[in-house]
């Protein structure tokens, strides 16, 4: 055993019999990002895990991460090769990625051939091979690849009890001693039923390509891990100069500690006339929806919101899809909201993310990955339209249930977030969003446009506020060089404000907002 | 890779008794990797790769041309040879052999698991003496 857990007697009361201790079962990191939270916390030790997939989908590059982060002098890994991927061309591509170590090469990793074994199609020789190589090198990680290729080579000339056979003894040979084991081979899901392979393994990692038109996604399900919990589902795996990166259905957010944001703690949005009608501010760690169709000051509301974090030393991210950073920064200038500085002192990320290809998972975590870089406490979406559209045309299926779990973990962790959304306006009704999102944000605000006496104006209403009572007041308000700016509550009566075509009740008590061409 | 090959006979022959014949132990470079290699690739794909290199060095060695490899991954075919090369042209037959056994496996995993491969086997060879870049 490598590590044993000795009693503390020291701890123990001297009049009571201590418990036998249950076996703590050490887990293995897997040196792929992002895999270690989806599997609970990585591989457990002297387990036997099967690697299945398709060809091409990163099972040898799986194996070689994990190889590559835990073999030691002491406890190296053994990679046996059949007759698959030749070692030479193996190692020949797998230097490519940054984790490969050469160093490690030798004498912490060792590659063996058994192709000369299975190519005798004797299950025994094979056997005696491993089990002999094992005993002389002491393994901690034993990689036989591709393990169907030993079993359908080597099963030509023996009996299905035979095969499975092999492989118990294989199975209680290589936990025996002390290795865990990576199995890993071209298999179908259909296979997983009948192969007892899938019954003996403790752990079976499944790899594959998804197609969607133009869109090819990998993705990696942890079908068992037996002995402890991981993450259900399918999650996105990306294979990059750095070898595989996994992005977990939960964005790593299952485990973060709650934040110890001040309870009901209001934040400026950075309109004073706003925060009064929305009760005093936004609720810190609330998600608020901010609706309005083309034009009406969306951006310029989030721009402002975002700098009056900043203001306060809240460090902030805006997410952007539809315009380019220095576009955006210019017309913050203009609203006299200075946040190049901020971009320069690593208080504002700004996210210019036009993915294509990439998932909604995978963008997800860049925006993760800015937050927890300058511990953000304000994030801007900017828009959720936008967002969707970046994505390529499979990935927006997922669009809303992967939003939904990004908010949630987020604003679970005290991030404040704004999100905008363009909606058509129409003059009969007063929709908010066509998403149907407004189930996962706590606050919404809609802005609209209204014909007044000759004018196309802008009015702005709190519609929903999760943390308490709000201003049902629809106010009329202009962008000026301040950004959004409410007016002060008028003394002309509309009805009908919320079509879009109101209609005055009594005298018009004040001018316009901003005047009208002259005649 | 001529003065890769150089440097690791000359390593061999300082280590090794003398040897004039044309046997298997000659060629001492390729029959030492053997192991090391068909650990890596298997016997057959040693095979592979040793037939290749012994068919560029047929190039540029023409007595080479009745040498063969076996299925153990062994030289064979002395007793083909009409006439026994003089001892620069023999030594110019291993460095060639060598200089191409390496030259492929520089091909395929790069230099840097090369030498790290070759040194597993000569752990007193010094990268200063390699000088990989000349000689080529």
């Amino acid at each position: 055993m490598n590590k044993r857990t000795k009693p503390d007697k020291k701890k123990l009361p001297t009049n009571t019999m201590r418990q036998p201790a249950k076996v703590v079962i050490r887990k293995l990191p897997t040196g792929v990002r992002g895999l270690d939270d989806i599997l609970g916390g990585g591989i457990p030790e002297f387990s036997l895990n099967i690697i299945a997939g398709t060809p091409g989908c990163g099972k040898t590059t799986l194996a070689h991460q994990i190889i590559f982060a835990n073999a030691t002098e002491q406890r190296p890994a053994l990679y046996f090769t059949v007759l698959g991927e030749p070692s030479m061309k193996m190692l020949r591509y797998q230097q490519q990625y940054s984790f490969f170590d050469e160093a490690k090469l030798g004498k912490a990793i060792r590659f063996i051939n058994l192709s000369d074994a299975a190519l005798a199609r004797d299950l025994n020789a094979v056997f005696d091979e491993i089990t002999k190589q094992v005993t002389a090198i002491n393994p901690g990680i034993v990689v036989v690849d591709s393990f169907r290729t030993v079993v359908r080579k080597a099963i030509g000339g023996e009996s299905e009890l035979e095969m499975q056979s092999f492989i118990q003894r294989l199975a209680q040979f290589l936990t025996s001693w002390e290795a865990t084991t990576f199995l890993v081979g071209e298999y179908v899901p259909e296979e997983i039923r009948d192969n007892p392979l899938f019954t003996i393994a403790d752990g079976l990692f499944w790899l594959s390509q998804l197609v969607e038109r133009n869109s090819v996604v990998r993705k990696l399900q942890i079908i068992k891990s037996r002995g402890h919990d991981s993450v259900p589902g399918l999650h996105t795996v990306r294979i990059s100069d750095d070898g595989m990166q996994a992005f977990s259905r939960t964005l790593g957010y299952v485990n973060k500690k709650k934040a110890n944001s001040a309870q009901g703690r209001r934040l400026s949005i950075g309109i004073p006339e706003l925060d009064i009608m929305m009760g005093g501010g936004l609720v810190e760690g609330d998600s608020l929806l901010v609706a309005g169709p083309s034009g009406t000051g969306k951006s310029a509301l989030a721009t402002q919101f975002i700098a009056a974090g900043l203001r306060q030393g809240e460090p902030g991210v805006m997410a952007i899809f539809e315009e380019r950073p220095p576009g955006y920064l210019d017309r913050a200038d203009n609203f006299g909201l200075n946040l190049k500085t901020s971009v320069q002192k690593g208080m504002l990320e700004i996210l210019y993310l036009r993915p294509l290809d990439l998932s909604v998972d995978e963008t997800m975590q860049e925006i993760l990955n800015a937050i927890e870089k300058i511990g953000a406490k304000r994030l801007v979406i900017d828009s959720l339209v936008g967002f969707e559209m970046a994505l390529a045309p499979g990935f927006r299926t997922d669009f809303r249930e992967s939003l939904y779990r990004m908010i949630g973990a987020l604003t679970g962790a005290g991030v404040t977030i704004l999100s905008t959304v363009e909606v058509e306006d129409t003059f009969t009704a007063l929709s908010f969003s066509h998403y149907t999102i407004s189930f996962l944000t706590d606050d919404i605000i809609r802005m609209r446009y209204v014909e007044i006496d000759g004018q196309l104006r802008k009015v702005i209403v709190v519609i929903k506020m999760r943390g308490g009572n709000h201003s049902k007041d629809i106010r009329e308000y202009v962008i000026t060089d301040e950004g959004v700016v409410v007016i002060h509550p008028r003394q002309s009566d509309y009805t009908k404000l919320s079509t879009g075509l109101p209609e005055r009740i009594g005298q018009r008590e004040e001018a316009a907002p901003e005047p009208k061409a002259a005649t | 890779m001529r003065n890769f090959a150089k440097c690791l006979i000359a390593l061999e022959a300082s280590g090794a008794k003398p040897s004039t014949g044309s046997t298997v132990a000659a060629f001492p470079i390729p029959e030492k990797l053997r192991p090391q290699l068909t650990t890596l690739m298997g016997n057959a794909g040693f095979r592979a790769l040793f037939s290749r290199a012994l068919a560029l060095a047929k190039m540029e060695v023409p007595w080479l041309r009745a040498i063969q490899v076996n299925d153990e991954g062994v030289l064979q075919g002395w007793e083909e040879l009409h006439s026994q090369p003089g001892p620069d042209m023999f030594l110019e037959g291993r460095v060639v052999l060598a200089a191409q056994l390496l030259g492929l496996l520089v091909a395929f995993i790069g230099e840097k698991l090369t030498v790290r491969l070759v040194m597993e086997v000569w752990p007193k060879l010094s990268l200063k003496d390699l000088n990989l870049h000349e000689g080529e």
